[in-house]
């Protein structure tokens, strides 16, 4: 029974919250077991059959308590205990006690807190409770990120991710008080999709949950925080903290009809996500943000997915539609594992130099291979090569998309713009993590900070792992997987979930195994003639210079160049350039930044706008009492002039 | 008979707003205002009655006592301790002052023809004298800077609504009659021991100076 699990997964995680300021090793057993727990109650409900419901007589706010626990938020459930887990082992040695006495502390505390809250955001089935523990779990997120809050940029991301997710809050509370007003009750029965009348409501939970989500023109709050965040908290933020804003679109688009054009607004904003996103990860230089960013190209995954299957809904229930569907549910679990897992690699990275910027890296291999080598696997997962799980669940979405084009009705004129602005994010994506990893882990040390790294040791390197394993077991055994994605499906429309698996999906399994073992095997075969033969070592990027060095190599900025030059028109690059003149030049310079450009030009902007006015407002504000009597007399003589005029008794 | 006289006193209560708003020394302020009060204590007086009602006369001597004698008094001991006598440099000085408040008397008599009142009250100048005071504590009130001034303001103020009052003397209770007075009594209270504090804590009774406390 599910219902125990979730009761003592509860219990653990509270005690956690009490314990943990003082004994971290108590906190960390007790998180460990509470998520194991709440995992075996996502895993009953994703393997069995039926719902878990528990409606109580306890009530909070007038409102009943009612818990729920179905494919859909089971399967979200599952991520976050898995995240939640690993994070909390993670932080043990990468947030310690001794560096960080005043901090570790307080992250362990909100760690649970928000682990715990984001669980109720998945249980919780009343709209004013949703808002309350969405709320909670807002700013537990909020406590988590701004944890170094002595650094002052810090604090900034932190301010900025508050505002951000109150600006998406407020169109929640909008949301829920107009469906508690139309149907009469806070409570969420389930679905409701023959009220035709709810399905304007959409347009507020995609804008809502779309800001928590960071769907492209709202994501302004994402690459700051999740840069600037602990890396522990990074990686929940990113795999699973974003989620919850799928989640929440997924949930109610499940149970609300949603208006014909929903399908191709998610569809299009997915499409523009993921390739935006990427062009802005391409051109960053602080690999934190460039993981946030390709955060972003993946939400955009996610949405094509779900707007195709929105697509399929409102175009006769078409087979496509479950495909893709499939798709975006298993790319949540995909990109809550690699991206989870290159946060921790990047954790590690910044652990060891204490730097996040590519230009000062490089060489890290030599000293760091387990990180590099973990960190190269989750490259390869994010890029969506096979035989990993991104390719999986990206061609599933494909093939929905695919199937839809061929199909020849109206929802192919969405489906193959979207197939290939997708594709052309997933090349880039490839492009970004090659830049990525290349400037991290190969070529020379560039700095001295990066040439005395040091391997992390075994509490950070085990989360790493099980993630890894994660991503390797879903690339290599889709087939496990798919009755999970199945009862979602079945629980987002009752008539999808009795597909069996696709016999795609079964190839696919097979031929990776089989790519798996020529890989392993092309390795060992490599790594054999390599040690037989002897190595010479030389410079790297040695490309016949007289006297190499460490500066001579491509730094992140020109390794992009070429692509960045395409999205100049969005990226807006700020460049500074002193180009070498005459025959001895003695100085050339060349720096390049690329701005938040939603952030910097649009809001910043539009902001310093509202402020201006409000400034000028607010010096009606003056504090002399004698022109406050006159704006009362004034008040009154208007209201009088405006009751004779009205011709009122 | 006494509607006659009525509109003497209320015609005389009018002339001592403007010489309310016209004097610069305070002393003569505070006078005018006391007189001002004693007028509106008699006239609940003249109005007409059917029979003796003690109560109306018990208003009229509270009145008398409280606007003639005890507010007055007050007053005149704040200014005593803040050691000022004459208003300086207000925002709106004395001229336009009055020129404002004879304006207002003025448009207060014309709107007061247009509004729609009962045939027993049309005749008097109560409503025309009511606005018109009203509008010349509002004038003290934005117009000048001391704090006693501005108290000054608030008591004409406070005895136009007296006048509207006096519209509705048999039917409004006496609790609430004596209820206004004694807040009046209890407020200017108040602002007299405030006066005193701002004199002691900033050596200046003049509330321009109290603008960094708008937070």
């Amino acid at each position: 029974m599910p219902g125990p699990l979730l009761l003592f997964a509860f219990a653990a995680l509270v005690t956690g919250i009490v314990v943990g300021v003082r004994m971290s090793r108590l906190w960390l057993a007790l998180t460990v077991a509470g998520t194991t727990a709440g995992f075996g109650a996502a895993l009953m409900v994703l393997l069995g059959a039926a719902d878990w419901e528990w409606r109580s007589g306890f009530s909070l706010g007038d409102e009943l308590v009612h818990l729920r626990l179905d494919g859909v938020s089971a399967l979200f459930l599952a991520l976050l205990c898995v995240v939640g887990g690993a994070g909390a082992v993670y932080a043990r040695e990468y947030w310690p006690e001794k560096h960080y006495p005043a901090s570790a502390p307080r992250g362990r505390v909100w760690w649970s807190a928000l682990v715990l809250s984001m669980g109720l955001v998945l249980t919780v089935s009343n709209g004013l409770h949703f808002l309350i523990v969405w709320e909670l779990f807002a700013i537990c997120a909020f406590f988590l990120i701004t944890l170094d809050r002595q650094r002052r940029e810090v604090r900034a991301a932190g301010w900025l991710y508050l505002a951000a997710s109150h600006a998406g809050t407020m169109a929640l509370f909008a949301f829920f008080s107009l469906l508690a007003a139309r149907t009469g009750s806070w409570d969420l029965p389930g679905p409701m999709r023959e009220r035709a009348d709810l399905s304007s409501l959409f347009w507020l939970v995609l804008a809502g949950f779309g800001v928590k989500a960071g769907v492209f023109p709202l994501h302004i709050w994402l690459p700051s925080a999740h840069a600037n965040a602990p890396s522990h908290v990074s990686a929940i933020m990113s795999g699973v903290a974003i989620k919850m804003g799928i989640y929440g679109i997924v949930r109610f688009s499940g149970w609300l009809p949603v208006p014909a054009a929903a399908g191709w607004v998610v569809i299009g904003l997915g499409a523009t996500s993921a390739l935006l996103g990427i062009a802005f990860a391409f051109a960053q230089n602080d690999f934190k943000r460039l993981l946030a960013y390709c955060s972003v190209e993946n939400i955009g995954i996610i949405l094509v997915g779900l707007g195709a299957a929105l697509l399929a809904l409102t175009h006769g229930d078409a087979v496509w539609g479950r495909l893709a569907l499939a798709g975006a549910l298993l790319h949540v679990w995909s990109h809550g594992a690699f991206k989870a897992l290159l946060f921790f690699g990047a954790g590690s990275v910044l652990h060891a130099t204490g730097t996040r910027e590519m230009s000062r890296l490089g060489g890290l291999w030599r000293t760091m291979p387990w990180t590099a080598g973990l960190f190269a696997l989750g490259s390869l997962a994010v890029s969506g090569l096979p035989p990993l799980n991104g390719f999986v669940s990206e061609w599933l979405v494909y093939l929905g998309l695919f199937d839809a084009v061929t199909s020849k009705g109206p929802s192919a004129w969405a489906a193959l713009p979207a197939a290939i602005m997708l594709a052309m994010a997933g090349a880039m994506a490839m492009a970004s993590f090659a830049k990525a990893s290349a400037m991290i882990f190969l070529g020379a040390p560039r700095t001295q900070a990066a040439a005395h790294a040091h391997e992390c040791g075994m509490g950070m390197r085990a989360p790493m792992l099980m993630l890894a394993g994660v991503c390797v077991g879903i690339g290599l055994a889709p087939i496990l997987f798919w009755p999970a994605i199945r009862r979602a499906a079945g629980s987002w429309c009752p008539g999808w979930g009795a597909e069996e698996t696709p016999a795609p999906l079964v190839a696919l399994g097979s031929v990776h195994v089989a790519l798996a073992v020529l890989i392993l095997a092309a390795a060992a075969w490599l790594w054999r003639k390599a040690h037989t033969n002897g190595l010479r070592r030389g410079m790297t990027w040695d490309c016949g210079y007289a006297t190499p060095y460490a500066r001579m190599q491509y730094v992140s900025a020109s390794f992009a160049g070429i692509v960045s030059g395409w999205f100049r028109w969005i990226l807006q690059p700020e460049r500074k350039i002193r180009r070498p003149r005459g025959h001895f030049p003695e100085e050339a310079l060349r720096l390049e930044r690329v701005p938040e450009t939603v952030l910097e030009r649009i809001i910043g902007p539009v902001s310093a706008a509202i402020m201006r006015v409000s400034t000028t407002v607010r010096q009606l504000q003056h504090g002399r009492l004698q022109f406050y009597i006159l704006y009362v007399v004034a008040g009154l003589i208007a209201l009088g002039v405006l009751v004779l005029l009205g011709g009122a008794p | 008979m006494s509607g006659g006289t009525l509109n003497l006193f209320i015609g005389l209560a009018m002339g001592l707003n403007l010489l309310a708003l016209g004097s610069s020394r305070l002393p003569s302020l505070i006078r005018a205002v006391s007189l001002q009060g004693v007028l509106l204590g008699v006239m609940p007086l003249l109005l007409e009655h059917d029979t003796f009602d003690w109560r109306v006369v018990l208003v009229a001597l509270a009145t008398m006592v409280g606007k003639g004698l005890v507010i007055p008094g007050l007053l005149r001991r704040a200014m005593r301790a803040a050691n000022v006598e004459r208003e300086m440099a207000p925002f709106i000085s004395y001229v336009p002052s009055l020129l404002l408040g004879a304006g207002g008397t003025i448009a207060a008599v014309a709107l007061a023809r247009g509004l729609p009142l009962l045939p027993e009250h049309a005749g008097t100048l109560l409503v025309p004298g009511a606005i018109a005071s009203m509008l010349t504590g509002f004038i003290l009130l934005i117009g000048r800077a001391k704090a006693i001034s501005q108290v000054c303001g608030y008591l004409i103020l406070e005895n136009g609504i007296y006048l509207f009052g006096l519209l509705l003397i048999h039917s409004t209770p006496l609790l609430v009659e004596s209820g206004i007075l004694l807040d009046v009594t209890v407020g200017v209270f108040v602002i007299g021991i405030i006066v005193d504090r701002i004199q002691r804590a900033f050596d200046s009774l003049d509330t321009r100076k109290l603008t960094t406390l708008r937070e």
